[in-house]
């Protein structure tokens, strides 16, 4: 199994290879946000920085931009999202966003018990 | 924990730079700090950041008054501006944000003002059931705004003409308006004015968070950042070419014959272009449709496109005349 990291700012990174990796939005994210309505995501061979936005979901009246974890190169999106952004509220360890490949930095990446401890003080 | 309050009151109607000041005290606001901000734009729609243009707003007629197309960064659907509206930004750290402390702000101003208003499922503010202020939200990074509009004396003449868009023929991704009974202030307080609405939301935005509020004055607001937004919300790609897809199809019956045009559109600009017609021969219609792709999407810039067939087709001069005038329509 591949291993998954979580960032302080909700999105999940799950590495397929050591340059290779899929974000996507975690639970506790899409938990807080509500039915989402719209997303944008970006394009593939777009690249994305650490921090930097990347992507944004519109859930009732609010839009919230999504942080790269990760620098890179978009690689591949999941086109399905751009239909049926409810997928997201649905599976949100199923619905990655994005797949970025040539990683040549990560932000702060937390493991599982780390994470928890996040999502603890968030409540 | 909010340790300070402060308000800024913006001295241009223009939307764009309203947008851009926005945009920047949400960049600068710190985690002490909550920032009311107060702002109204002449004559502008004001679209939601997932939503078409064409969709949502009478483009066309909309620039032909005079007035602007804007779009924000929160999410939600088409509201009309004029200067009978008042605009309302809170905007703070995530870890500060407390929707119904902040909608307390605009219900204890206008109990200030004996006005009854309550909070409804659609982030709607309403009075008697009807509305009187949209709430949108924008999330990045660790800060968020709640903004809102405030009907004081809009004209709901001009509100209905720019939002009714009754376009079947144009299928959109994006997010759809919904249309909502509103009211005017100045229905339920005869003397309400925009500066009293101000005086007393600024005083509730005291009372709401036990703070004196102070305001920001112009010489903190860094002018070449602003300049950069206002680029950035005034800019055609912002405005149009934003990537949501959509169809419009526009067909016509003539004495000589049918046009049907299929359009495919994406970030502003025409992507496919499908034309049936029994009044043209087969390479007409090809070189009306190349002529199209990769066109942007508006009338003007469809019609100098066509206009070059007109040279080199003189035996079809009518019938590109009578496209002409159909598109002129979009």
């Amino acid at each position: 199994m591949n291993k998954t990291y979580y960032t302080r700012t909700h999105e999940w990174v799950e590495f397929i290879s050591e340059s290779k990796a899929r974000v996507g939005l975690t639970d506790f994210a899409q938990e807080s946000m509500g039915d989402l309505v719209f997303i944008n995501l970006p394009e593939v061979d777009d690249e994305v920085i650490v921090d930097e936005s990347f992507a944004d979901v519109e859930s009732v009246k609010a839009v919230e931009d999504v942080l790269s974890p990760l620098t890179g190169i978009v690689s591949a999106i999941n086109d399905d999202l751009l239909d049926t952004p409810e997928l997201i509220n649905q599976e949100p360890y199923e619905a990655w966003l994005v797949e970025i490949d040539n990683i040549t930095e990560k932000g702060e990446l937390l493991d599982e018990d780390e994470y928890k401890k996040v999502l603890s003080e968030e409540e | 924990m909010i340790k300070n309050i402060k308000y800024i009151i913006s001295k241009d109607i223009n939307p764009y730079r309203n947008l851009a000041l926005e945009e920047y005290l949400l960049e600068t606001v710190d985690e002490e700090t909550c920032i009311l901000y107060l702002w109204q734009n002449k004559h502008t729609v004001v679209i939601g950041k997932n939503q078409n243009p064409w969709k949502e707003c009478k483009v066309k007629e909309l620039e032909r008054s005079g007035g602007s197309l804007a779009r924000r960064l929160s999410g939600g659907g088409a509201v009309y501006h004029d200067l009978g509206n008042l605009n309302f930004t809170i905007l703070l750290n995530k870890k500060n944000y407390d929707l119904n402390k902040q909608l307390d702000i605009i219900i204890k101003a206008l109990k200030l003002l004996n006005i009854n208003a309550v909070f409804t499922g659609r982030n709607d503010i309403t009075v008697d059931s009807k509305k009187f202020s949209g709430n949108a939200f924008y999330t990045k990074a660790q800060n968020s705004y709640h903004h809102g509009t405030i009907l004081i004396n809009v004209d709901i003449v001009n509100l209905s003409k720019y939002l009714n868009v009754a376009q079947d023929k144009l299928k959109s991704k994006g997010v759809k308006s919904v249309k909502s009974r509103v009211t005017n202030l100045i229905d339920y307080s005869h003397d309400l004015t925009i500066d009293l609405m101000k005086i007393k939301l600024i005083e509730a935005f005291s009372m709401v968070y036990g703070l004196k509020a102070e305001e920001i004055e112009d010489e903190f607001i860094e002018e070449n950042r602003i300049v950069d937004l206002y680029d950035k919300f005034s800019s055609w790609d912002w405005k149009y070419g934003r990537k949501i897809e959509f169809q419009h199809s526009i067909n016509k019956r003539y004495k000589w014959g049918n046009i049907d045009l299929n359009l495919s559109i994406n970030e502003g600009r025409i992507k496919e272009c499908i034309i049936y017609s029994d009044a043209m021969e087969v390479d007409l219609i090809e070189k009306l449709s190349n002529v199209l792709l990769n066109c942007v999407y508006s009338s003007k810039k469809m019609i100098e496109a066509i206009e070059k067939l007109k040279e080199t087709n003189n035996e079809y001069l009518d019938i590109i005349q009578e496209i002409q005038s159909l598109i002129e329509e979009i």
